[in-house]
Order: structure tokens, then sequence, then C-alpha cells
């Protein structure tokens, strides 16, 4: 890893913009794309017919700035560091629903976000390690 | 899942992790030889556009599956990027990165099981 800038451009900080970018625009582009949902008409299966639904705009409003900031991470971070890291907007969905619409997490479903919790401090961990020494 | 649906997953699987190759590449090559030269210019369109058929057939797959549905499909892009990656762009895979790619995937098909 090469040296990098700091303060905004942080490469650390834009893959946290990056994943909560991604976060969003998930939960954008699943209702929309519900909203608009109808599977007989011609063209569906390529999914442009979930651009009837604003809020597929704007989840890919979202999508360009996440993808922005990750092509940003890429110029900094190795691919086998930051795609897994980034995966981590796949526990946020979930604990989010948990959070702020109370809705229950199964026993099962915990457990895989401890797993994911875990890989994840596996793999920050050198990363940790070589920041500790810049 | 029809065969089609099946086809269509993997699909959007592959142009995804095509893209991701490739947008690494793009921006490694500007480190170097900055933002104004043809090979970047190339790379980035050759990786958005992969990234473009992902996302409209991942989109046309939420019409019919639910998102926890499709997310085991997220999950195994993980290792197969870890893996591609070091194939690919030599990076360094450690037995701790693939560790960590590993639990990643294995907890995102849990919780898309349950």
């Amino acid at each position: 890893m090469r040296d990098r800038p700091s303060g905004f451009a942080n490469p650390w900080l834009q893959l946290t913009l990056s994943v909560v970018c991604v976060f969003v625009s998930e939960l954008l582009l699943k209702r929309g794309a519900s909203d608009t949902a109808n599977p007989a008409q011609a063209w569906s299966w390529t999914g442009v017919t979930g651009l009837a639904s604003p809020l597929v705009w704007l989840g890919i409003i979202f999508v360009i700035i996440s993808f922005i900031s990750w092509l940003y991470v890429l110029r900094y971070i190795p691919l086998t560091i930051a795609f897994p890291l980034s995966r981590v907007v796949d526990i946020l969905v979930p604990l989010g629903c948990w959070f702020f619409l109370g809705e229950a997490i199964s026993a099962r479903r915990w457990w895989g976000i401890a797993l994911v919790i875990i890989g994840l401090a596996v793999t920050a961990k050198p990363v940790a390690r070589l920041e500790e020494r810049l | 899942m029809t065969l089609l649906s099946l086809v269509l997953i993997l699909l959007a699987l592959v142009t995804f992790v095509g893209g991701q190759l490739i947008l690494k590449r793009a921006m490694e090559s500007t480190v170097m030889h900055g933002l104004r030269q043809p090979r970047f210019i190339a790379l980035l369109g050759c990786g958005i556009f992969l990234m473009t058929i992902s996302f409209f057939l991942t989109l046309g797959l939420l019409q019919r599956f639910d998102l926890s549905y499709l997310y085991p499909f997220q999950g195994l892009s993980v290792i197969i990027i870890s893996v591609m990656a070091a194939v690919m762009l030599k990076e360094k895979l450690t037995l701790q990165l693939i560790i960590g790619a590993l639990l990643i995937t294995a907890g995102i098909v849990l919780v898309s099981l349950s």
C-alpha cells in the first residue's frame, strides 16, 4: 500500500462512505423494483422496467456516489482487502432493520452476522498493523 | 428457480467480478500515468460497461426474488474476487485474508438462509 492522503481524501473514509451509499441504494432499489414489478411485461428480465420508479433513480444516484468513492478506494487499497471489507453492507441491512424497525433476527441469522464480523476482523487485522507502523 | 434465472444470476456475478478486476486495473494505471491516458479510459469504459450489465441484471432479478434470496450469490463474490485478484492482478493473498473471506462468505450465506 502506498502513501495515502488524509482528511476527506483518506481512502478508509471513502470506503466507509461507499459502504453507506451502497446500504442506502440497496434499500431504495429493492423498494423501487418491487413497486414496479410486472414479470409479464416485455424486457422485464433486463430490469429496465424498474426505471419507472423514482426510488430506483434515487438509488442510482447513491450507486454513482458509492461508485466514485469505490474507484478512489481501488487506487490505494488492494482488492483482496477492500472488497471483503466492503461486504459489511450485507450485515448492515438486517442489523438496520432490527435496530430501526424492531424486526426480529433469528438465531441462525445472528450466527451469520457473528461470522461476518469475525471475518471482517480477520481481514482488517493485518491492515491495522500496517497502519500502526506508518 | 428456472434455468434462465440461474443463468441470469451467474451472468450478473461474472460481469460483476470481471468489472471489479478491470476497474482495479484501471485505477492502478492512474498512479503512474494519471487520468489522461487512453489505457485508463479504455479500461474504465470496459469496467463501467460490465458493471452496468450486472446492475440491470440484478435489478431484473430483484423484481422476481427477495433481496435475501440473492444474498448468497453476493457472498460468493467475496471469495471469488479475492482469488481472482490474487491470480490476475498478482495481489498478495495471505492465509489470513483467505480465512477472512471464507468467514464473510459463510456468514452472508447464513444470514440469507434464515
